[in-house]
């Protein structure tokens, strides 16, 4: 990046004073030339980043951070995917597992509603409704809040909360109601999830 | 008149020995301004030193800033480490050193992690090339443990650490 300008990152002793001198300006020029570069980079940098809040969700120890540049706001214990397979007689198989990398919060919903997907009835060994059935349809289960993240997958609350710390979902992340209301209130569309 | 002589040599002589000194006395200030200029160019040889090292960090840190890939920044000194993705914090872990570790064995910079050793029934290793391995708990038999420097982490940030990032993955090792 900086060139060396005449002294080549060697300290010899030259043999005259002003070879000496000469030596010394050329090192300052470099700490000087090298300063400026560093200070115009670590500004940049500083651009970069940002004052947003973003989630952090660890799935090997289904922990959720809530962060804002080096500060943690909020740890959670969650719960992620399963890594279990289900089956389904006609051949058609579900993975349950969380999806890892950078998601965005797409949406903020109040009272989710969860719509049953097929793998809920072939887990429970009862038949696949049709696609719109109104049985579908059921109320209460997701908690008070939910934050989508997109493709089906969500950040709720859920009424196993005992199994929280453990991976027992079947793919969302799902929160205690306290800190589900935390993050409601303190997330934004458009917050960053990253998870791993 | 041997009288005026002798004056004149005494003159003579006082003037040379003066010359003399006064030459002695210019090799003394120039020895000092010597060994002061030499001073001032070890100071600044290691400011130089810090300035690339600092420079060579934030180079890391604005290119990986650039990638789509999950990094590690290892304080050696502190025994502290980040899991960092886009300069953004995704985990701190803190770690113990292997004694060859704390005889300076690593250089700050950039290592790449070269493999994820995965044995069943084992315990699971980054390695990165023949710098440093990181493991939890390190094994008393281990084969990567003996001579290569090495990092144990807590047995929870560990495996959170082994897969979130890939072969291929850098970390900045800083003192």
């Amino acid at each position: 990046m900086t060139p060396s300008p005449g002294w080549a990152g060697e300290a010899t002793a030259p043999a005259t004073i002003d070879a000496l001198r000469d030596q010394l300006h050329a090192m300052e020029q470099e700490a000087a030339v090298l300063e400026e570069e560093n200070l115009g980079m670590m500004r940049m940098l500083k651009e970069m980043e940002d004052n947003d809040v973003y989630l952090v969700v660890d799935t090997e120890s289904n922990r959720l951070m809530m962060r804002q540049r080096s500060k943690i706001l909020l740890t959670a214990v969650v719960g992620t995917g399963s890594r279990q397979f289900v089956k389904e007689e006609t051949g058609r198989n579900w993975y349950f597992e969380t999806p890892t990398g950078s998601l965005t919060v797409l949406g903020k919903e109040r009272n989710p509603v969860w719509i049953r997907p097929d793998w809920s009835y072939v887990e429970e060994n009862m038949p696949v409704p049709p696609e719109n059935d109104p049985d579908r349809i059921v109320r209460g289960v997701l908690g008070k809040y939910a934050l989508i993240l997109g493709k089906g997958y969500k950040i709720h609350g859920t009424k196993y909360t005992e199994l929280l710390g453990t991976h027992f979902t079947h793919g969302c992340i799902s929160v205690g109601d306290k800190d589900l209301e935390t993050l409601y209130r303190s997330v934004k569309i458009g917050t960053k999830v990253y998870i791993y | 008149m041997q009288n005026v002589t002798m004056k004149s040599k005494a003159a003579c002589l006082f003037l040379l020995l003066s010359l003399l000194f006064m030459g002695m006395d210019g090799n003394g200030q120039e020895q000092n301004e010597r060994d002061e200029l030499l001073k001032q160019q070890k100071v600044l040889k290691e400011k130089i030193e810090t300035l690339r090292r600092e420079q060579d960090f934030l180079l890391f840190e604005r290119a990986l800033y650039a990638t789509d890939s999950k990094y590690l920044i290892i304080n050696l000194g502190a025994k502290k480490g980040q899991l960092k993705y886009k300069n953004r914090v995704l985990k701190d872990f803190r770690f113990t050193a292997s004694a060859n570790l704390a005889d300076n064995a690593l250089k700050p910079g950039t290592v790449t992690l070269t493999k994820k050793k995965e044995d069943p029934g084992q315990r699971h290793v980054l390695l990165f090339g023949k710098s440093l391995v990181i493991l939890w708990k390190p094994p008393a038999s281990s084969p990567y443990a003996k001579n290569i420097p090495r990092i144990s982490l807590s047995k929870g940030d560990f495996q959170s650490i082994f897969y979130a990032i890939e072969e291929g993955a850098k970390a900045y090792l800083m003192k």
